[in-house]
Parts: C-alpha cells; structure tokens; sequence
C-alpha cells in the first residue's frame, strides 16, 4: 500500500479515538453533575483537562465552589472548548474534521460506507456551535458522535480487505487509545491520589469512561477499590478500553504490516516491550503510595508517543535507501 | 411561443413540466423542432416527464443535489477563505442524442484524434507537417506548450493523447469543435455522477429508454493505460498522478483511481532512482510502470521542465526518456490544442489521413495575421477573442456581452500580441429544457465526450454535458455558474 495512503488510514484511527475519547469524556461529566457535589463536579473536569493535556482556553481552570450556578455556566464554557473551540487542536470537531480530511485524502482507499459515514458525521456538526445543543439534550448530541464514530469502525470491521490499510486504521487508532487511557489513569491518580479520601463515584466514573463499570462489578463484587480499578483498566487484556488490550492490537497489527522488514524492527521490538512492561513489571499495589503506579503510567505514555516516531519512520517517511533495501 | 403536443394539437396542461417551455429560434433545441413538435427521439422523455408533477421533479433535483454533497462529488473553489468545496448542479432532464448522430460523432472523434496524435508524432519527430507548409514552423515550436524535450522521445504506439475530451456545441449548422482539449481533460466523473443520480431518481423513465451504458470508462481507461506499459505483457503498476486535495478537480483523481484500482499518488510519493520510477509503499519502494497524470507539464519534473516546482519528481523525464516509464497524455501535447493551431486541424486531417475531416471546426480569426486582426479589431463588439493557450473560460473577452471600456482594454492587449489572440464568431449554441422556476426553460448546453487511445481507439457513448443554468448565458464552465446534465445516447 502506498505510504501516505497508510498514513491518512493512521491519523483517521488516531482522530476519530481521539474524537470518541473526547464524547465518553463529557458525556460522563454530565452524569457526575446530575447529583454528585461541586468539588466532585470540579476535580472531574481537573482530571479531564490534565488528561487531555489541555489548559482551557483562556487560562487555568476557575472554581467557585461556593456557588454552584458558576459551575453550571462553567460547564458550558468548557464543554464548547472541548467541543467546538476552532482553536483547540484536538476539540471534537476538529477531529472529526481532520478525521474527515484525512479521508478526503485518500478516499480511493477508505470503502465507500466508511466515507459516507464520516462525511455525514462532518457535515453534522460543521454548522452547529455549543448553544445548539446545550438548549436542548446536550448528551444526546455525544451519543450522537460517539455513535458515529462506533458505526465507523463497525462498518471498517464488516466491510474492511485486512491488508495494510486495515492494519494502519487499527495501529492509529490503538496507539491513540494507549497514550490517552495512560494519561488519564495517571490524571485520576492526581487528583484522587491513592492515599487520600476516596468514594466510590470517583472511580465508577473512571469505570464508565472506559465502558468497564459492568465488567469490573462482575469480577469485584462491585468493591471500587482505586488500586484494583486502576489495575484491570491498564493491565486486564480483555478489557476493551484498556492500556493492555491496546497494545495487544498495536503488537497484532504491527506484526501483519511489517512482513519481516529490518526497518519495522523497532517499532515491533518497542510494542513488544511495552506489553512485557505490562504483563511482568507492572508495579504491585501499595495502598499507601502510587507513584510507581504513576511513573509507570508515564513511562507508557513516552513510550507510544517513540512507537508513533518508529512507525511513522519504517513505513511513511523512510529514506529512499532504506526503502530500496526492502 | 407554447409547445403544444404534436398528435393531440392540445394546448399543454397547467402544471405540466413544459406547459410554459418557449424555444427561441435563434437557437437550435435539442427537445423541440422548428415547429414546437417534440423530436422523435425526445418524444418517449416527454411524455414520462410529463406523468410527473413539477413538484416531485424538482424535489428529486434537489436529493440528487444532497447526495451529491454527501458523497463528497465536490470541487473546489478558491477564494479568499481557502478551498471551498462545491458541487456542480445538476439538472435533471437529460439531453438526448438520438443513435444516428451519436454514430456521426463517434465517427467524427475517433478521425480526430487519429489525426491530432498522428501531427504530435510528426512535430516531436520528422516534421514533414511543416517542412510541407502545411502549418507554419513558428506557430508549432514557437508555441509556449511545445516540449523540445521531447524531441525524438519514442513513444508507445505513437500515442501521444490518451485521453482526449473534446468540447463539441450544436448549432443550426450541426455539430462543430469548439476545442480540443489535450493535457488533462477533466469532467469524466461528472458524466458518471450525473447518470447515476438521474438512473436513481428517474429510474422508471430510464428503464422506458433504451440508454447505451457508460459505467465502463473505468475498465476502459485502465485498459487503454495498461497498453502503454513498457513491460508489455505483464500486468503493469499504474498510478495516477494528481496534484493534491486542494486541485479543483481533486474527487475526480480519486474516482477514477478507485474506478481503476490503482493507486493515487503525488509528485513527493513518486522516487525516480537509476532511470526507473518507484512508489513509496509500506512495503518500501515499488515500480511504476505507467503514469496517468492529472497534472500539467510544467509541474511533472523540475528538472526537465520548470524548476522552481515542489510538485514533481526529480528524474521522471529521464526515466520516460529511457522509455522505462509511461506517462499519458504524453508531456507536450498542449501545443495540439492551442487555438491557434486548432484552425489548423481540418488541414492537419486532409495531409496525414487523406480524408476530408467529419466534424467542422468553428469558424477561427487568427490574429497573428494581419487580415485576422483587422477583422478582429473591427468587430470586437460581435466577437469572441480567446488567448491561444487559455481555458476554462479565463483570458477571453465575450464582445456582445462586454462594455465599451472593456472591449478597449482587450483591443489594447491584442494589438500588443497579437499572436496570443484569436477570434470566433459569438456561436449559437444550441439549448435543451432545464428545471426553472415555474416548469421548464431552455439553457445553452453543449458536451465533452471522452476518447480513449492506446494501441486502439475507445469511446464510451456519452458525454459530459455542460449548461449555462443563467438565463441567456452561453458560458458553460463550472468555475463560472455552469451546471451539468445526464447525456443518454439511445441505442438504435
């Protein structure tokens, strides 16, 4: 497949996580502020926004805990910087819009069901701006999205010929998976750090972000204790969203594109470690300290951020020797 | 003048889609006689579009509009905002060609082209065409388009044109070339678009016809390429070579792309190594065998054309030159369709087929010599003046449509060059009925049929037909208000 053809397969993988992230985000801060108190309302948007890596537009984020109308206007004000703000890289709309683009792009490569679908999603909310769909439901609209990009990678798993450009749709999406769970577990260990107090909504809204609320009351008697919580979301490979079942896809789908070229070396070798990393070093729980928890989690982060380097140097833009020698 | 139906001599209903349709004689109509009878051929049309309320016609215009939009069948337009993505509108009713003229224009294409890539071999080769006086030497290599670098290039089967599209206008007098166009003829995808949409939403008045099929073009153009690959039997890697997302005709590139299965490339994905061209694969560097390139001359490789381009690929020339590389159209085949040398096409067919040319070109003023410019000067205001290597309706003035100031400044760039500059009467083109308010009205059209040549020649029957949709405009181009149509050649 050609190179930049594999490429815009991998940015539409890595935008449109990056853009369903971003809808199982707000969407979940709409339940936390259905019933739970402000300060809960306020270190959940501290977590999201440390997660995301992001500082609101317009400086840090301001509290008012005494007044709980501020925090209703405040998420107004937020959930359109995350969502519409143009100058916000990585708002859901722009994702989508990049997503879209990258398509665009290559569409000679994207099945004809998968271009309609993300073309509709654009078209969507090209023209809408947060007061649209604040004045009604506002969490219907990230159903919606999320939907969108759901039905997305539906169609890609029904509709996609597994060779390369599957594989690359899957390695964007997957790295982006791994780097943004990494940063928003550690994110959670921030501002619920271990030690401290803690109430079980706190992590069943870590749970419900990453669709594991069910899964893990199942195998824990719904006991939300954080270490355990933490553990299944990085470490449990079935867990869809997360940190180790990611990697397993990353490791699967490097595997099938490299076809034994030296230039891929890295980028499997580094995948390789990052689940061995996982599977044997992942630090035991200690109730009173998480920082190896944390440095751990950041180790991860740095390394998906190398592995983006390794791919984009084995398949995108190698230099013309190195590809002569394949 | 109200078209009545032609058995029943009955004024046409209120409501009907042609009830208020008035032809202008002035103006050949492609739906109605002289007389206001509908044509034989268009009569089957008429009465199924008649069934329909207006209504219902328009509402299925405008899904086939949306559908547009979603399937992303745009182009852009560049303005102050960056790219915009457009459609182009469509008009529902098709333009019908009756078996017999579709025979004729077949005919007329398929010399035409024979002829254009027989002068191309000759020009770039021995050439007899101007040692014989038959076109004058400073008209060929003086033309900004010749390629001297192609100069004893071996090309495959002296195909220099692979894909030609030519804009062919209706008048009372018949049908008449109105250009060749030569380098990267586009519009093909709309042809396609447009009969999909109308198969869709008029599929019953469709199935009434019997519709020659054009949904082969895809198969027909990768055969057409593959027989220009310099690895004979092999099944060649074709690529077709576009400029990029932000080039107007960008969904164009990836349709046809697509419709072949090959690969969309650009100038930076291309490598030119040891005289061959490779791909950039993720599988590292893959052959290229032809190319179909949708990009100009200039921008092909900036060592052997201009060097100032980022677009190109250093050393593809070379690799083309040492005939490990097939690029169609050839590079250099511009200076073929240049306006000037179009009023040299029917003489051009007579030397090198010995046969009198089937499709007659419009009438041409060349203003490089002094009876042309004078003539030109003296009737600017009844005139249409075009730069010889113009397109897309840029660079021309329209006399009878210009001011007095306008036509002054033009009259000033003529006589400062005048061999930039020819003129050609203000043609009537013909109209056909298009969706307005109200019911139908006539709009000037005209069409692009597609010729495809590698070791033989190919056509798929129909064409790109394009309309003025403003009332009384004769400019037909999308870049300027145009539209298009479904074109059904009936099978006889």
């Amino acid at each position: 497949m050609l190179s930049r053809s594999a490429q815009g397969l991998y940015w539409i993988g890595r935008y449109l996580e990056r853009a369903q992230h971003g809808c199982r985000l707000i969407a979940d801060q709409f339940e936390t502020m259905k019933d739970r108190p402000v300060d809960e309302i306020d270190k959940n948007w501290r977590r999201l926004y440390q997660g995301l890596g992001r500082v609101p537009l317009g400086g840090e984020l301001r509290s008012n805990l005494d007044d709980e109308q501020f925090m209703l206007v405040d998420a107004y004000t937020l959930a359109d910087d995350l969502t519409f703000e143009p100058a916000n890289p990585d708002s859901i709309r722009n994702c989508l819009a990049n997503a879209r683009e990258n398509a665009r792009q290559v569409r000679n490569v994207v099945d004809e069901d998968l271009w309609s679908c993300l073309n509709l999603a654009f078209l969507d909310l090209r023209d809408i701006e947060i007061p649209d769909i604040w004045k009604d439901r506002p969490n219907e609209f990230y159903r919606r999205t999320e939907d969108a990009v759901r039905t997305f990678f539906g169609i890609a798993e029904s509709n996609m010929y597994r060779d390369n450009g599957w594989q690359f749709l899957q390695l964007g999406r997957f790295v982006e998976r791994a780097q943004l769970l990494a940063a928003l577990i550690d994110a959670q260990l921030t501002v619920y750090p271990v030690g401290g107090p803690q109430a079980d909504p706190d992590w069943l809204s870590l749970l419900r972000i990453c669709a594991a609320r069910d899964s893990y009351g199942r195998l824990h008697s719904m006991q939300f204790d954080p270490a355990a919580v933490v553990d299944f979301l990085v470490a449990d490979p079935l867990v869809s969203r997360s940190v180790r079942y990611a990697v397993a896809r990353i490791c699967e789908a490097l595997d099938a594109a490299s076809a034994g070229r030296p230039l891929a070396f890295e980028a499997g070798r580094r995948a390789g470690r990052l689940a061995a990393l996982i599977d044997y070093d992942w630090p035991n729980r200690d109730p009173a300290d998480d920082e190896a928890i944390r440095a751990t989690l950041r180790a991860i982060g740095d390394d998906c951020r190398r592995l983006h380097d390794d791919i984009d140097s084995a398949y995108f833009s190698y230099g013309i020797e190195e590809g002569a020698d394949a | 003048m109200p078209v009545e139906q032609a058995e029943s001599g009955a004024p046409a209903e209120e409501g009907h889609l042609f009830a208020g349709y008035e032809t202008d004689p002035a103006f050949y109509d492609e739906m109605f006689d002289a007389d206001g009878a509908p044509r034989a051929h268009c009569r089957a049309l008429l009465e199924s579009l008649g069934e329909t309320p207006h209504a219902e016609i328009a509402i299925m215009q405008e899904r086939a509009e949306r559908s547009f939009l979603h399937e992303g069948i745009t182009f852009s337009v560049y303005g102050e905002e960056g790219a915009l993505e457009r459609i182009i509108p469509i008009d529902i009713i098709p333009r019908i060609i009756a078996a017999e003229e579709w025979d004729f224009l077949e005919r007329g294409l398929r010399q035409r082209l024979e002829a254009l890539n027989l002068f191309l071999a000759d020009i770039y080769g021995p050439g007899r065409v101007i040692a014989d006086g038959v076109i004058p030497a400073d008209m060929v290599r003086g033309c900004p388009q010749f390629r001297i670098a192609m100069r004893g290039v071996e090309v495959a089967h002296s195909t220099y044109v692979s894909v030609c599209g030519t804009d062919l206008v209706r008048t009372h007098d018949g049908f008449l070339v109105l250009e060749d166009n030569l380098r990267v003829p586009s519009g093909v995808s709309y042809m396609l678009a447009n009969r999909a949409a109308v198969k869709t939403s008029l599929r019953n008045v469709f199935r009434r016809h019997k519709v020659r099929g054009i949904e082969d073009y895809g198969r027909l153009l990768r055969r057409t390429l593959a027989e220009l690959s310099p690895r004979g039997d092999r099944d060649p890697t074709i690529v077709l070579l576009t400029p990029g997302v932000y080039n107007s005709a960008f969904y164009e590139h990836m349709f046809l792309a697509r419709e072949m299965g090959i690969e969309l490339v650009q100038g930076s994905d291309l490598v030119a190594r040891n005289g061959f061209v490779y791909m950039r694969t993720t599988g590292g560097l893959r052959r290229v065998d032809v190319i179909y390139r949708r990009i100009d001359d200039d921008f092909l490789d900036p060592l052997a054309f201009r060097p100032d381009s980022v677009l190109g690929t250093p050393g593809l020339f070379n690799a083309y030159r040492l005939g490990n590389v097939a690029i169609a159209n050839a590079p250099g085949t511009g200076v073929a369709d240049d306006k000037s040398v179009y009023a040299y096409v029917p003489e051009i067919t007579r030397y090198f087929l010995n046969e009198e040319p089937l499709l007659a070109n419009v009438e041409t003023h060349l203003c490089r010599n002094p009876e042309g410019l004078e003539y030109t000067l003296d009737n600017l205001d009844k005139l249409v003046v075009k730069e010889v290597g113009g397109s897309g309706g840029h660079g021309m003035l329209v006399g009878p449509h210009a001011t007095r100031e306008e036509r002054e400044t033009f009259a000033e760039a003529i006589r400062s060059d005048p061999a930039n500059y020819i003129s050609q009467p203000t043609l009537d083109l013909s109209c056909a009925p298009c969706l307005a308010e109200g019911g139908a009205a006539p709009r000037h059209v005209d069409l692009r049929p597609f010729i495809l040549r590698g070791q033989e020649t190919r056509l798929v029957p129909g064409a790109f037909c394009r309309v003025a949709l403003t009332p009384g405009s004769l400019v037909v181009n999308s870049s300027q208000g145009g539209g298009g149509k479904d074109l059904w050649v009936l099978s006889g």
